[in-house]
């Protein structure tokens, strides 16, 4: 049986590897990547927590809403990001810098 | 017909609509809405007529009333009392003075519609005509003082108005401020003598006041050491004073000749003169009550006198007539002052008719001639028949000439003076109001004589006025009304007999004298059981069986003492013989002087020098007025107010609050640049500026920037989670 301290772990390891990746990459698709992991870092945290210590199903409810809001941030991101790459025809992040135009 | 607010109230609202509908679209109607204001007067004529018939065809007795009330504000709590009721009162005074006003009323608007004709301001005429009808109408319809005043100031500012008619002169402008001025103070009096009759009744219903009366309300209350109801007796006198034009507040009426005439016969000769009158005679039990009767006889007598002195010298028609208006509301006022409650008003309402009638004879001559200069006309009773004999039929009235309506009423006043300064057992001093009373008679019948003999008689003395006056023709609104009026100047419509007094009778007994039986002054002791309960929408009707008053008998002589009937009589008999005599001597010495030439004029002139300067400047009223009140006194007084304006409040008040305003002033410039400006708002700046540092840094607009802020401050948070728990 895998102990939850594993579990747990590993959803610390994609924590910092989300964060990492938002924090360091220029790129913004890269960026949305980093938000998936930290997304996905934390239904696992939910999973974890909801079947070693309260045993009930709210935690594996919370991960498929998690699932559903990160299909649906992906998309609208993606969406800006097209946008944005057929305004300013880049997609570096320092570059978005304005709020309007 | 029940007699209700709603079915009387018609008679105030057909002439008020038709000013109201006149006022906004009169322009958009045809002939500018003329024909909606008489319409609409005539209707309250026809109106009028049924209760008119109600009341004086021996349905009821003479002291019986309508009166029905409705809340107008109602303030009361708990046993604080404060309620006032508007409503209508009608009694056979009412009913008689409705039908005088709506039918002189009716026939002015219809001369009107002649005299006006052409004018650039027709449609206002009639605006203004049917709104001071209106409100004559409410005024003689109102129940208390307080809707009267009302009334009363909407009739002022009628007058003011239409005095003011013809604005492009300087004159008439003047004159319509002097009239509304003058007749101002005597307003303030009136309104003074309704609060103090307020003060004591709770309520200026003409019932309550007379209830109050029998009830000794009035006792023991006094106002600057004169009884209350002596100071309310006289304040409200003088509202008569100031509207009835009596000495000393007459000055304002010959100027009102400003206006157009059919304006002057109907305010200033029928209606609005007369409501003066109407009032005192309403307030009469407290006049009694007050015994301001003295003063009222004696300001009567000095009215009708001096007024009738100065009619003698006028050169202008209208002036001439101005002038007898004065002097026949003299009459009236001596005829209250002497207790002789029903001829004053029968004197009232037979002058209004014959008045009305010569004003509008009078606006006949002058639309024709084009001047109003006596001494430019003449001969004109070829070229104006039907004025001629409209205005001699008048004139014969006004001088009181027997069989005319002039001689009843204005004899009878004259009768019961006589008896008052004789008979009455006061002081003999007091025979001097009956014998200014017949001088003013004698001075009427010369003075009217004359300008009939001035205008109508004679050659012509201007030719080319004479030439220039068409030759009159029946105009069914010029001649009407004039024929109208004149016919009913004749005495037997107002009495049964010649005399007015009973001696010499025309008709038989059951119709003769119903003015003298239905008028009386109202008995305060028949509302004695009145009480405020009962007032609510209280229908006091009683059929009674008309009293057929014999002369020596009848209650229509209040204030005459009835018991002494051999003084009555002996002065009545005296009075009318002295008065005939004194009638047919003005008339024939106005026709050795104008006619025949006996004599000049200019003789009399000549030996009577100071009195002919004194009445041809008026006594001096309009000069001691304007020279020296204004000029002198309110001048002296206004240099007084400069100087404590000038002086002292300005000096004092307004430079020393500048000084005050000064170091406030440094003050808060001090609080304001050290305080406010270098610390509040300068270190504001510095701080802000500070805080910009520092976020200038943190806004960078790097996204990743904001990540690592995100970041260190929560992990800061968790961290510091630690030392908390």
């Amino acid at each position: 049986m895998i102990s939850y301290g594993s579990y747990l772990l590993i959803s610390a390891f994609l924590f910092v590897i989300g964060l990492i990746i938002m924090m360091a990459r220029k790129n913004i698709v890269a960026i949305l990547l980093g938000i998936e992991f930290i997304l996905n870092s934390a239904a696992l945290s939910f999973v974890t927590y909801s079947k070693f210590i309260t045993k009930n199903l709210d935690g594996h409810i919370f991960a498929l809403f998690i699932i559903v809001i990160a299909a649906a941030e992906a998309a609208v991101g993606l969406a800006i990001i097209i946008r944005f790459f057929q305004i300013k025809e880049t997609i570096h992040i320092d570059e978005a810098t304005e709020l309007r135009n | 017909m029940e007699y209700t607010i709603s079915t009387i109230a018609p008679i105030f609202i057909f002439p008020f609509m038709a000013f109201v509908v006149n006022a906004f679209f009169g322009r958009k109607l045809p002939r500018q809405g003329d024909w909606l204001s008489v319409g609409a007067i005539f209707a309250s004529f026809l109106y009028t007529l049924r209760i008119f018939g109600d009341f004086i065809f021996n349905k009821f007795s003479t002291d019986y009333y309508v009166h029905k009330v409705f809340n107008w504000i109602d303030l009361s709590y708990g046993d604080q009392f404060f309620k006032i009721d508007l409503g209508i009162y009608i009694d056979n005074m009412t009913a008689i003075m409705l039908l005088m006003v709506t039918g002189v009323a009716t026939l002015i608007h219809l001369f009107s519609t002649w005299y006006m004709k052409g004018d650039e301001r027709y449609g206002k005429f009639f605006v203004y005509l049917s709104l001071f009808t209106s409100a004559m109408l409410g005024l003689v319809l109102a129940d208390n003082l307080l809707l009267l005043f009302v009334f009363w100031e909407i009739m002022g500012f009628c007058s003011y108005s239409l005095i003011g008619f013809y604005y492009e002169k300087e004159e008439a402008g003047n004159a319509s401020l002097k009239a509304f001025m003058t007749t101002r103070i005597g307003d303030v009096f009136l309104l003074l003598g309704i609060l103090g009759i307020w003060s004591v009744v709770g309520n200026v219903n003409y019932v309550d006041i007379y209830a109050a009366i029998s009830q000794g309300l009035f006792e023991g209350h006094t106002v600057m050491g004169i009884s209350l109801a002596s100071f309310a007796a006289f304040c409200v006198f003088m509202g008569t004073v100031g509207k009835s034009a009596q000495v000393p507040l007459q000055v304002w009426l010959p100027d009102a000749m400003m206006g157009p005439t059919p304006c002057s016969a109907l305010i200033h000769a029928a209606t609005m003169v007369a409501a003066g009158v109407y009032l005192s005679l309403r307030m009469y039990p407290l006049m009694e009550l007050g015994e301001v009767t003295h003063i009222i006889a004696y300001v009567g007598a000095i009215t009708a006198f001096l007024a009738a002195t100065i009619a003698l010298v006028q050169t202008d028609i209208k002036a001439v007539l101005a002038f007898s208006t004065i002097s026949q509301l003299g009459y009236m006022v001596l005829g209250i002052g002497v207790g002789s409650y029903n001829a004053a008003f029968m004197h009232l309402i037979t002058h209004a008719v014959f008045k009305a009638c010569l004003f509008l004879s009078a606006g006949s001559v002058i639309h024709s001639t084009h001047t109003q200069e006596m001494p430019e006309m003449g001969g004109l009773r070829k070229k104006l028949p039907i004025t001629f004999l409209a205005m001699l039929l008048c004139t014969l009235a006004i001088a009181g000439i027997p069989i005319f309506s002039g001689f009843v009423s204005k004899d009878r006043i004259l009768g019961d003076a006589l008896y008052w300064g004789l008979y009455a057992g006061q002081n003999k001093v007091h025979f001097i109001v009956p014998m200014l009373g017949f001088g003013g008679a004698f001075l009427t019948a010369f003075y009217m004589f004359r300008m009939m003999f001035l205008t109508f008689f004679g050659e012509p003395k201007d030719k080319e006025v004479y030439e220039h006056c068409h030759h009159e023709h029946f105009e069914f609104n010029r001649t009407l009304p004039l024929i109208i009026l004149a016919a009913l100047t004749l005495g037997v419509f107002y009495s049964g007999s010649l005399t007015g007094q009973g001696e010499i009778k025309i008709f038989p007994r059951a119709a003769q004298e119903w003015f003298k039986i239905l008028v009386a002054a109202p008995e305060v002791k028949n509302f004695e059981s009145y009480t405020k309960e009962k007032f609510d929408f209280a229908d006091t009707r009683e059929e009674k069986v008309w009293e057929k008053a014999h002369y020596h008998h009848q209650s229509g002589y209040a204030g005459v003492n009835p018991d002494n009937e051999e003084g009555i009589h002996h002065a009545h008999i005296n009075g009318a013989v002295a008065s005939v005599i004194i009638a047919f001597s003005g008339v024939l010495l106005a026709f050795f002087l104008y006619i025949r030439r006996l004599m000049s004029p200019d003789f009399f002139v000549n030996m009577l020098k100071p009195l002919h300067r004194l009445t041809t400047h008026r006594y001096y009223f309009d000069d001691f007025y304007i020279g020296i009140l204004l000029k002198k006194g309110l001048l002296v007084f206004n240099n007084a107010l400069a100087f404590l304006d000038m002086g002292i409040y300005d000096r004092i008040a307004i430079d020393g609050w500048a000084k005050v305003n000064n170091w406030i002033y440094r003050a808060s410039k001090w609080f304001d640049d050290v305080i406010v400006d270098s610390i509040a708002v300068d270190g504001t700046g510095t701080a802000v500026n500070l805080f910009n540092l520092v976020l200038r840094v943190l806004q960078s607009g790097k996204i990743q920037f904001y990540f690592v802020v995100l970041i260190v401050v929560l992990s800061g948070y968790i961290w510091s989670l630690n030392f908390i728990s």
